[in-house]
């Protein structure tokens, strides 16, 4: 009998469960366990003690999180401009009729498959001072002047890990970029050429303004990967030193929880770290969540 | 300068640059490779090149120090586990989101959209605190659960992509030849986005094979380690053998490689399918 309401069809609800649990429990509870234990005094292990907000007046008092916050900013804003300059020249090269097309693409992709861990441990190598291979090119071109302490001089090492992150990425975000360019009509340049524009003013008519949410898309991605997953590398090649000179918000944050066993200053850093990044993932999920013509 | 040479010229520029930014790319991995054929006297001396007499017992040297035989089946059992529960959770709730029609679906769709929003290096210690109240710290099952969890907001919106590409009558005709909705999902409309699986387990597959952060955090004990936590502890612990440390980081890196060397097609596309929609 259908009298008054209609049945409610649970099999939609069915499909989404399993996502909504294991997101709820991982992701959502994590987040707010974060926040509800950045007003505890705890250090893992014994009975946690509400403090209020001393975990976050201690981490804005202490400058060595702004200058870990600091190294964050430059590395995140360096990062971002180098990786998506390049890649987007390369893709705009790449686009046209080159020799050897495939090869190059293939190649320059290579890193992105590679962990940070092989990446790092690898780098450090390519960096070393006596045998590494940057140093041993700088003396084969005869320019011993240039050779530097690239991970061990505090002035440069923060550049040196820099290096490391856009050679990782970079053909993750070429192949974004050549897809976008691979997907702007013809016609817009046959119509431009027959007027007259030369290849660059294409390049600032056509192909720019086509490519905006690529762009912005591209953009947002390295800055919060920058922000947010820069544990890894500078673990690994430096572990934030020498002298702090390559201290980043993540590796602070871990040693905070792990080392100094200060999981409530720890989560309030995090907090605070969140704040900075939650702009750029907003606005990311605003264009990810845009209408596509499809009813959601 | 007539027209024609000019375009060689630029030709000739587009490659060189090319060209450059390809060694860059991948002689340092070949380097990897070379040194890890070289004995310590050699890897200090010739620097560059192959090595004139290339030996395998770094590699075996590598594979018993650093017990890397275990945990090279670590991180197939944590990467394959994590594929296996990720693929239908995020398969079923895309679905479910692009093709029927329910109340509260835009609410869902956003609720797990957020995910996007909160990005794994903020989450790593409070991730460590609810594990360590469910028991799930120190386990391959925590880390399984957990990278599942971090792949659905992507993973959700990737395959959602992909479904509302589909024909609309699709689900009809399925029903008519006598499926239950679930059995006409499975047997019908799945291997329609087949394109979607395959980017997924080749996204994720990747992201977990490779994942350092949460497992850091999460593993404690040296048997239940992955791989690139293994690469990480033995490089502490093998300062000076380089030749060895080369032949470590090969044996992590070569799987991977010839993966992608053989399908880096569908390796290049998949990674681009998500981001690019966006």
């Amino acid at each position: 009998m259908r009298i008054g309401k209609r049945k409610i069809d649970t099999f939609p609800y069915l499909m989404c469960l399993p996502a909504i649990i294991l997101f709820t429990i991982f992701i959502i509870l994590p987040f707010f366990d974060g926040l509800y234990m950045s007003f505890f005094k705890w250090d893992g292990f014994s009975e946690p003690e509400f403090i209020g907000l001393r975990n976050y007046s201690n981490s804005i008092h202490d400058s060595l999180f702004w200058l870990s916050m600091k190294h964050t900013f430059i590395y995140a804003i360096l990062v971002t401009v180098i990786k998506n300059v390049l890649a987007f020249l390369l893709a705009y090269i790449l686009v046209r009729k080159v020799p050897f097309q495939t090869l190059f693409r293939t190649g320059i992709y290579l890193p992105v498959t590679l962990s940070y861990v092989v990446i790092g441990v690898l780098w450090s190598w390519v960096y070393n001072p006596t045998f590494g291979l940057i140093n041993s090119f700088l003396t084969m071109i005869g320019k011993e002047e240039w050779i530097l302490g690239w991970l061990s001089d505090p002035d440069i090492a923060l550049y040196s890990v820099v290096v490391v992150d856009v050679w990782k990425w970079l053909g993750y975000h070429m192949v974004l970029y050549l897809a976008g360019m691979q997907a702007i009509s013809k016609d817009y340049y046959e119509a431009a050429s027959i007027d007259g524009a030369n290849g660059f003013k294409q390049l600032i008519h056509i192909t720019i303004p086509q490519l905006n949410s690529t762009i912005v898309v591209n953009v947002l991605m390295s800055l919060t990967g920058a922000f947010a997953s820069n544990y890894d590398i500078v673990n690994v090649m430096t572990g934030g030193g020498p002298a702090n000179s390559t201290e980043v918000s993540l590796t602070y944050i871990v040693s905070n929880a792990f080392r100094y066993s200060n999981m409530g200053k720890a989560n309030a850093m995090s907090m605070i770290l969140f704040a900075f990044v939650f702009v750029f993932g907003f606005i990311q999920l605003r264009i990810m969540s845009r209408e596509d013509g499809y009813d959601v | 300068m007539t027209f024609k040479t000019r375009r060689t010229l630029w030709k000739c520029l587009w490659t060189f640059i090319l060209l450059i930014f390809f060694v860059i790319s991948v002689y340092p991995v070949v380097w990897m490779f070379f040194g890890s054929l070289k004995d310590t006297n050699e890897f200090y001396t010739n620097i560059w090149g192959f090595s004139t007499n290339p030996s395998w017992s770094n590699y075996a040297k590598a594979w018993n120090n650093a017990a890397l035989g275990e945990k090279l089946i670590n991180n197939i059992i944590v990467t394959v586990g994590s594929l296996l529960v990720l693929i239908p959770v995020n398969s079923f709730a895309s679905y479910a989101i692009a093709r029927l029609k329910f109340k509260g679906k835009r609410w869902i769709y956003m609720y797990l959209l957020l995910g996007i929003m909160i990005p794994t290096g903020v989450l790593g210690i409070p991730t460590f605190t609810v594990a360590l109240n469910m028991g799930l710290n120190n386990s391959h099952l925590g880390l399984i659960l957990v990278y599942a969890a971090q792949s659905i907001a992507m993973g959700v919106f990737i395959m959602r992509s992909f479904f509302v590409t589909l024909p609309k009558a699709l689900e009809e005709a399925a029903i008519v030849d006598g499926c239950t909705r679930f059995g006409s999902f499975v047997k019908i409309i799945l291997p329609l986005a087949k394109a979607g699986v395959v980017t997924q387990v080749i996204f994720n597959g990747l992201t977990i094979w490779n994942e350092y952060f949460m497992a850091n955090i999460m593993i404690t004990s040296q048997h239940l380690q992955t791989l690139p936590l293994a690469i990480a502890n033995f490089t502490g612990q093998h300062t000076t053998d380089y030749p060895v440390l080369f032949a470590a980081l090969s044996i992590a890196t070569l799987p991977v490689i010839v993966i992608y060397v053989i399908c880096q097609k569908s390796f290049i596309e998949g990674v681009a399918a998500g981001a690019v929609k966006g």
